[in-house]
């Protein structure tokens, strides 16, 4: 294959410009396999633990905040002779500096229902685990891992609660699959369990099997008739996509996030290859004049890409793994932030997400190549086409591509307007807007060159007036430079403008909603969100404050229900504090007397928008005495939680719930007593207790902190970004250095000196720059403005400030300036160092 | 008589450049015999590289008809004028126009590659070729290492490898000193006439002329036999 030899050769004769456009592939296939694999991993753990801990039930009972009473488990097994039930107790402790998720079992009901417990070793085990109180087993694996020795005893925490596990033995999972899930497992008997998380005489749900058809349908009454009012019969399944539910808008972002890098690396491609055959124009006309066919000269160009392609996916999927390792560590940290706490293990590169990026690398260096491509085609068969030809004919398609922008930024916009759409409906119309407005940016080139004219030919005289025509003259090169970059200086000023608005909004919100000096609460972070209640007798110890103090008691729960779970907020809270509660609907005042009576409930604004709630409607709660229907007094802004949460005096809880513990208390110094004074009077009363005791400028801080971990994914996706839009300029700009070798080398011939030329180029590289820093600043705006009020409101429900600052827009100026100055300086020294004769000599 | 290989009837051509019309052939004709060697003289931008793209089928006439070797090239489409060309026709350039990412070698085999008889009886008649335009020794070289002279050479080799039953030269010897130029043109006079090929040459040498059947030049658009040159006419 001589033909193709030629081909090949192309790609080693300029390996610079071949190793950039792999490294943008592989850039970008990069960071979509490792969100896709972060994301897949995560939410494959937790369907995982899900599932096995689940076992085959088909059906769950469940209680309000304190479980169930055992009294309905023996009357279900007793009474009504239901076999395939289980109970469960299951919570979080801290074993070995690792957070584990204890599940206490009756390891005689078990059998039927979930096979971790089936096959213990030997008799002797069983007996050990239910007559030993404080035994437990765990995989060898895990055992192994953290040196835990059979027999041999460990302290635990739980609920602030320090006590002493014995490990009686392991768990034989019968397969893999279980044995990842358990990796963070300990099984225990049920009364250890029970001992052990302070829920004596109580469960956390009944694991039951129904049958199919009537018979199922005849139990499930059955057994709805004996539960109290405060318990439920729901689908098993409905907790293992429930972090689907939670966590989907979160994931989708971070996809968008990832896309966009692709789309940036996609420029790379298009640059690499349009250069690569208008470099060659001539010598495809040659080609062509010797009888190779349109054909033949589609499929070089083709193969070309794909050894570019193959090679940049293939060093995309080491990478990506790599990566993907560590973004799985943020994901993961972001959840438990967020949402609920889980441990994802290592796990080699999913094959979905292998797949995933390796058929989009190929894809997506085929689909930048076929501008290319046709290009090639089309050209005819005669060698003399000039570089001038080729930009006339790129010029005509300005008008069109400049009209098909604006159709493009219509049509995303249009996208915006339909709510129906919701989030992809979002995101579709953000990157509708985006390669819109890149199709506008070849036009805007133009203009503005002609505008910063003068401004380049003040400082640098002609040689300024050169600079600025060079960049238009290659528009077909600059206008793709420009265009890379653009999207990603506008994705940086987006997303930056976005996080900046959102932080400053938590920032004003916590000033609002944190009123109080002084917080209190268990150190167990064991259940996420939740954390375990605090010791009654030292509640009572520290209500004796109320002298000095105005007390507040608080209590965060989970209410499961068939459709999900409710997090219900409780607090006993002072008037003056409710009064300057940040409201978004209704009004205060009015709203005070039926909320402190219990009477009605506030919900934040994500469940308002998730549930459509407003002040008038009603959330149905199921209490301890059966559902009941809570009218919605007010609707408060909260960034607490993406899933929303429904807020309760602490009176309504207590009348509603049956549960008087406290997970929470604060403080607010009574005039006279400072916040120095009022801490140590706290610290004082807790002792050696395992609690958490913080400042309210603590809280803020911890708070703060939390959302800064929570972008901390996003900022390194942006920055990687960053990092193909910089391959891409430079790729750009030493193709464009390349191809005027000649040009320049006339120049230096007629007697510009190596650092006249070097101005020239510099000159134009900082002129892109330039405009491509000033035309991001209008498209980076509008990401802003879409990512808050379209896709962060209805991924979230969250109302957003917007607050731009002169300092990030310089600063976004400032970067593509910079960007594009030091993708040019090696270009430009190579060009200024060559001879003028090698130059001239060169024919290609 | 024989079928005339290449044969022009009534072909007119022009171009446009911007709302501006440049009317290079208004109604030419032309008729070769296989086997005549034709010389084409004319002035800097008078068409002489349009016809040899016309006959090549690298372009088309607006108006009349260009017929190679039987076939209306305008009946043909672009992928059959592609076969065409890479199987009955040899070019030659004044910029050599040999292909840099290739040796001097895969150079020459390129056209046998192309129409299918890269045998080793074709890899032997480039070796032949190569060795008769005295560059045998220089195969594995890459163009850019050769003189003006000698690439010009490859390029005759590369044109006539697949013996080829047209050669189309424009202005092969332009870029070159005379005596150079010579030995290109000795190159076609061993090589072309003993297999009987035709010649379709560009030149502004009026000494070579001689080397000619028959010399036509382009005056105001249609093709005219130059007067006092022996053979002309034929
Ligand atoms: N692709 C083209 N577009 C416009 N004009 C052309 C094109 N090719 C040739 N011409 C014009 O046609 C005329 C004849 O060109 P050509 O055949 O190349 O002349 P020459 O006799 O020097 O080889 C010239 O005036 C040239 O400008
Ligand atoms: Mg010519």
């Amino acid at each position: 294959m001589i033909l193709w030899r030629a081909g090949m050769r192309n790609v080693l004769r300029h390996p610079w410009l071949t190793v950039l456009a792999v490294l943008g592939v592989a850039l970008g296939v990069a960071v979509v396999t490792a969100v896709d694999h972060a994301n897949e991993a995560a939410q494959r753990a937790f369907r995982l633990a899900a599932e096995t801990v689940a076992g085959r039930a088909t059906h769950q009972v469940v209680g309000g905040p304190t479980g169930l009473a055992e009294d309905i488990y023996r009357r279900m097994r007793v009474e009504l002779r239901v076999r395939g039930s289980a109970p469960v107790v299951s919570g979080h402790l801290q074993l070995a500096g690792r957070t584990f998720q204890l599940i206490g079992i009756d390891p005689f009901a078990e059998p039927p229902l979930r096979s971790f417990s089936s096959r213990f070793a030997d008799r002797g085990l069983l007996t050990t685990l239910m007559t030993r109180p404080g035994t437990v087993l765990m995989l060898p694996e895990s055992a192994a891992e953290l040196r835990l020795e059979r027999g041999a005893t460990y302290p635990a925490d739980s609920a602030g609660v320090r006590r002493q596990l014995a490990l009686a033995g392991f768990l034989e999972p019968p397969d893999q699959v279980s044995r990842v899930a358990l990796a963070s497992v300990l099984v225990c008997d049920i009364a250890t369990a029970q001992e052990l998380l302070g829920m004596v005489g109580r469960l956390s749900r009944i694991d039951l099997i129904l049958p199919d058809g009537a018979e199922g349908g005849r139990v499930l009454r059955e057994v709805r008739a004996i539960l109290p009012p405060g318990a439920d019969i729901v689908p098993a399944g409905a907790r293992a996509g429930a972090l689907d539910q939670m966590t989907r808008a979160f994931r989708l972002n971070l996809k968008a996030l990832s896309l966009l890098a692709l789309v940036v690396g996609m420029f790379l491609i298009y640059n690499t290859m349009t250069f690569s055959v208008v470099r060659r124009r001539r010598l495809i006309g040659m080609l062509r004049a010797l009888g190779v066919s349109r054909r033949e000269v589609f499929a070089m160009i083709c193969a070309e890409a794909l050894l570019i392609g193959v090679a940049g996916t293939v060093a995309g999927l080491v990478a990506g793994a790599l990566l993907g390792s560590e973004l799985t560590r943020l994901v993961t940290r972001t959840i438990n932030d967020l949402y609920f706490v889980m441990e994802v293990r290592r796990v080699p590169l999913l094959p979905g997400a292998l797949w995933k990026g390796a058929l989009l690398g190929v894809a997506a260096t085929l689909a930048a190549t076929m501008p290319a491509a046709l290009e090639a085609t089309g050209a005819p068969p005669r060698a003399v086409l000039s570089r001038s030809q080729v930009e006339t004919r790129r010029r005509r398609l300005l008008p069109l591509a400049t009209c098909g922008g604006f159709v493009l930024i219509a049509a995303g916009c249009g996208l915006f307007f339909t709510e129906r759409g919701g989030i992809v409906g979002g995101f579709l119309g953000l990157f509708a807007v985006i390669v819109g407005y890149t199709l506008l940016v070849p036009a805007a080139v133009m203009l503005l060159s002609a505008l910063l004219r003068p401004l380049l030919e003040t400082v640098l005289g002609s040689l300024g007036r050169m600079a600025a025509r060079g960049v238009v003259v290659s528009l077909s090169r600059t206008g793709v430079a420009t265009a890379a970059l653009v999207v990603a200086v506008s994705a940086g000023i987006g997303v930056g403008i976005m996080v900046g608005g959102f932080r400053l909004t938590v920032q004003n919100w916590l000033a609002n909603w944190l009123q109080a000096d002084v917080y209190v609460t268990s150190a167990d972070r064991g259940g996420g969100r939740y954390r375990p209640p605090l010791d009654p007798a030292l509640v009572r110890r520290l209500s004796v404050l109320e002298g000095e103090a105005l007390v507040t008691l608080s209590r965060r729960v989970r209410i499961e229900g068939a459709a999900g779970g409710t997090e219900l907020f409780s607090l006993q809270v002072p008037e003056r504090t409710f009064l300057r509660y940040p409201f978004k609907e209704g009004d205060p005042a009015r709203a005070w007397s039926t909320f402190r009576s219990g009477a009605a409930v506030l919900v934040s604004e994500p469940y308002s928008y998730r549930h459509h709630l407003h002040p008038g409607d009603s959330v149905t709660l199921r209490t301890s005495r059966g559902e009941r229907r809570f009218p919605v007094a007010g609707v408060i802004y909260d960034y607490g939680s993406d899933t929303g949460i429904v807020i309760m005096s602490r009176a309504g809880y207590l009348a509603n719930f049956a549960d008087e513990s406290v997970d929470g208390m604060s403080f607010t110094a009574r005039p006279g007593l400072d916040l120095a004074r009022l801490l140590e009077l706290v610290r004082a009363r807790v002792g050696g207790e395992q609690v958490t005791v913080v400042s309210n400028a603590q809280l803020r801080q911890a708070t703060v902190e939390v959302f800064d971990r929570t972008f901390a994914i996003t900022g390194v996706l942006r920055m990687l970004t960053m990092l193909v839009a910089f391959v891409g300029i430079l790729s750009a700009l030493m193709a464009m250095q390349v191809e005027r070798a000649r040009e320049l080398a006339v120049l230096r011939a007629i007697g510009l000196t190596p650092g006249q030329v070097w101005g020239v180029v510099c000159g134009e590289t900082v002129l892109i720059g330039l405009i491509a820093g000033l035309l991001s600043l209008p498209l980076g705006i509008a990401e802003a403005l879409v990512l808050i009020y379209v896709i962060n409101l209805r991924s979230f429900g969250w109302t957003m400030q917007l607050a731009i600052t002169p300092a990030q827009l310089g600063q976004a100026l400032l970067l593509s300036v910079t960007a594009a100055f030091l993708a040019g300086i090696y270009p430009s020294l190579r060009i200024a160092r060559t001879s003028p004769a090698l130059a001239l000599k060169e024919e290609d | 008589m024989a079928e005339p290989i290449v044969e022009l009837r009534g072909v007119g051509k022009s171009f446009h450049e911007g709302d501006r019309e440049r009317v290079v052939f208004r109604d030419a004709s032309l008729s070769i015999e296989p086997g005549a060697w034709v010389f084409l003289f004319g002035r800097s931008g008078s068409g002489k590289s349009t016809l040899l793209n016309l006959v090549s089928g690298i372009d088309l006439p607006d108006r009349g008809e260009v017929r190679v070797d039987g076939s209306d090239l305008s009946r043909l489409s672009e992928r059959e004028r592609t076969l065409f060309r890479r199987n009955h026709i040899g070019f030659v350039f004044q910029f050599y126009n040999l292909i840099p990412t290739l040796t001097v070698e895969e150079n020459v085999l390129l056209p046998l590659e192309l129409s299918g008889t890269l045998t080793p009886a074709g890899r032997r008649r480039a070796a032949e070729l190569l060795d008769a335009v005295g560059l045998a020794d220089r195969g594995r070289a890459f163009p850019d290492r050769l003189s003006g002279g000698e690439q010009q050479r490859v390029a005759v080799a590369r044109a006539l490898v697949h013996a080829p039953k047209l050669v189309l030269a424009d202005e092969p010897t332009g870029n070159l000193d005379a005596q150079t130029g010579r030995q290109v043109l000795d190159l076609f006079q061993r090589l072309l006439r003993p297999a009987g090929t035709t010649l379709v040459l560009v030149t502004h040498s009026g000494e070579v002329a001689s080397l000619a059947d028959r010399v036509l030049s382009i005056k105001d658009g249609v093709l005219v036999d130059a007067a006092g040159v022996p053979g002309a006419g034929a």
